[in-house]
């Protein structure tokens, strides 16, 4: 088929985001990086970056090129450029980790590992956003691509931000040198960069996916709208703040800008829950999944996520406690909602690629057919639990606890990465039905060569 | 003995860009036993053979200019020549051409992908020719692509409540 609703590529996204999950999890669990060095030791980096870059950077454009084409009903445009950008975004973060490693002491290359990441990152990071927003160009935008309007741009600034201290570190912009880039751009990078690109975006994914699979009303609510709003509007003064302080020379603007970020960040969030408790709650669907149980143990690691940020706001100690804070929006919200959709976009993905030739034609298995949910529940909450108790190990500061949790939840994600690759063999479906004539059994994660 | 033909002409229904599937349907309930339907349309309405065919009766088309037809729907125990043709499908890609759906579906209430399996299980039960409409929750892409790769026609649009209906002609 020539144009094909199957984005070509995104198992190949999610193959790779799945490789730096487990990677980053192996790291944390030999004690690699925070807590057993502090978090800005290169070491730490590392890790930091294999699981937002290599996870979840990764996993969320692989899932934005199959889903924004399918949520505005238009075709990829320029869909030639989704493997070059993987292909930039794997050479740089290889670069990146190079760098970060080198850095450490570890070994010495003679090679400026960090400025090549600080080019090949971001030139990965605008491919994406080029495809992606040139589908969304001019198209009526639904609600969840609404969202994913405001995630592409926090993806670029995130991802320039990242390049500019790449090339600092790597010592190839001796003029900014003089410019506190860790207190000034740092927290912006990382705030945009989970809440803008990260959050915002799967957020606007899980507008579209929960009511689909669960059959709730998905008509756009007005709730919904406030969630965009405040949402998009707590990220201005996130970004703005400090470029606007230093421009007119204000910088005790700063904290009043975090304060009305972190208000209209909260107002967001309640709306959200208000949403999501709807979609529940009226689904048609009487039987919930697993991937939409599962997602609730992503939601509440958002709540308790919020609540920990509010707390360590009103005690002070937000710096101090940061680790915790961002590991449980990293492994808690981000990650947990990641496993949970993967575990049903890979087998629907599946499903369509090897059955849709014969579908109506043949009897064929039923999507759920292709993963063992029974199975595969305790993971799910084996997954959440280590999670929550490697956030409290770490706001304990007991490094040896956190590394148990950390071997929890590899554990875990190891079992669904197992059912996943299950799934793409078809292992779970019977025998007699697998392979109907006609049918396509698909490749565990490259594009079938026509 | 028997009754003059019942005249329909759907001619103005379609112009208007009408549906005469029901008001044909409608003709046909009130037809006294052993009355012929004779239908005025501005095309040769094959479909329609078999709907009616299925009913039992057999019809007589010929052509009376500017593309029109006059189709006579007999009973079919009555005496009747069999020199009607019920041979090739419209080919018009111009959907106001088509048919009325020989099938509806509802599958809006059905967790992905069944909608789609259940249109196409409903498409793939019909003849050449025929159109199937079914409502689904929202605009199915994949559909689309399926229904391309195996050489069948569709339109579809949203409707005012959300869900979007599409009209398949089987190719």
């Amino acid at each position: 088929m020539m144009h094909s609703a199957l984005s070509r590529w995104t198992m190949s996204y999610f193959a790779a985001a799945l490789f730096f999950f487990v990677g980053a999890q192996v790291l944390m669990v030999v004690g690699y990086g925070f807590p057993s060095v502090a978090a800005e030791a290169p070491e730490t980096l590392v890790v930091v970056h294999m699981v937002t870059i290599g996870w979840l950077s990764l996993l969320m454009c692989g899932a934005l090129f199959q889903f924004v084409p399918v949520l505005i009903a238009r075709p990829l445009r320029g869909e030639g450029l989704v493997l070059p950008a993987l292909l930039c975004l794997l050479a740089g973060l290889g670069c990146l980790l190079g760098g970060f490693i080198e850095l450490s002491g570890a070994f010495e290359t003679g090679v400026p590992l960090l400025a090549f990441a600080g080019v090949l990152l971001p030139a990965g990071f605008v491919l994406a956003a080029y495809v992606l927003g040139g589908t969304l160009w001019g198209a009526r935008l639904p609600l969840p691509a609404r969202f994913v309007t405001v995630g592409l741009p926090s993806m670029l600034v995130t991802a320039l931000l990242g390049a500019l201290f790449a090339l600092l570190l790597s010592g190839y912009l001796p003029a900014l040198a003089e410019f506190d880039f860790r207190a000034q751009a740092l927290p912006v990078h990382i705030a945009i960069g989970l809440g803008g690109w990260l959050s915002f975006s799967a957020i606007g994914v899980s507008y579209r996916l929960l009511p689909m699979f669960m059959l709730s009303p998905d008509k756009e609510r007005r709730s919904s709208k406030i969630v965009w709003w405040a949402g998009a509007i707590a990220l201005l003064p996130v970004a703005l703040a400090t470029p606007l302080a230093s421009l007119f020379g204000t910088p005790d603007v700063a904290p009043s800008a975090r304060v009305v970020a972190v208000l209209l960040g909260g107002i967001s969030l309640v709306f959200y829950g208000v949403d999501l408790a709807f979609f529940y709650r009226h689904r048609k669907r009487r039987a919930v999944e697993l991937n939409s149980h599962a997602a609730k143990g992503a939601f509440l690691a958002l709540v308790l996520s919020a609540t920990l940020l509010l707390a360590l706001l009103a005690s002070g100690t937000v710096e101090q406690h940061a680790g915790a804070l961002l590991y449980l929006v990293a492994f808690g919200w981000l990650s947990g909602l990641g496993l949970s959709q993967l575990y049903k976009i890979v087998p629907f993905l599946t499903w369509l690629e090897c059955y849709g030739p014969v579908m109506g034609k043949k009897p064929t298995p039923r999507v759920q057919d292709l993963v063992a949910e029974p199975r595969d529940r305790i993971w799910f909450v084996a997954y959440f639990l280590c999670v929550t108790v490697g956030a409290a190990a770490l706001l304990a500061e007991q490094p040896g606890l956190f590394r148990i949790a950390a071997g929890g939840t590899l554990l875990a994600t190891l079992a669904i990465v197992t059912e996943l690759v299950l799934a793409r063999r078809l292992k779970n479906v019977p025998y007699a039905q697998r392979a109907p004539e006609g049918a396509l059994p698909p490749r565990l994660f490259l594009p079938r060569t026509h | 003995m028997t009754q003059p033909d019942y005249e329909l002409d759907v001619r103005p229904i379609i112009a208007k860009g009408g549906e005469p599937f029901g008001a044909i349907m409608e003709a046909v309930a009130t037809l006294a036993p052993g009355q012929g339907l004779r239908l005025l349309a501005p095309f040769k309405p094959v479909p329609l053979f078999h709907v009616l065919g299925q009913r039992g009766f057999e019809p007589t088309a010929r052509e009376i200019g500017n593309g029109d037809w006059e189709v006579t729907f007999r009973p079919a125990t009555g005496e009747q020549n069999s020199g009607a043709e019920v041979s090739a499908p419209v080919q018009s890609v111009d959907p106001s051409t088509w048919p009325e759906p020989a099938v509806e579906l509802d599958n809006r209430g059905l967790e992905p992908p069944e909608p789609m399996v259940r249109t196409l299980e409903g498409v793939e039960a019909l003849t050449s020719g025929q159109t199937l409409a079914a409502l689904l929750p929202r605009e199915p892409l994949f559909l689309f692509e399926e229904l391309e790769a195996r050489g069948h026609l569709w339109r579809g649009s949203f409707e005012p409540e959300g869900h979007y209906r599409i009209l398949i002609r089987r190719g």
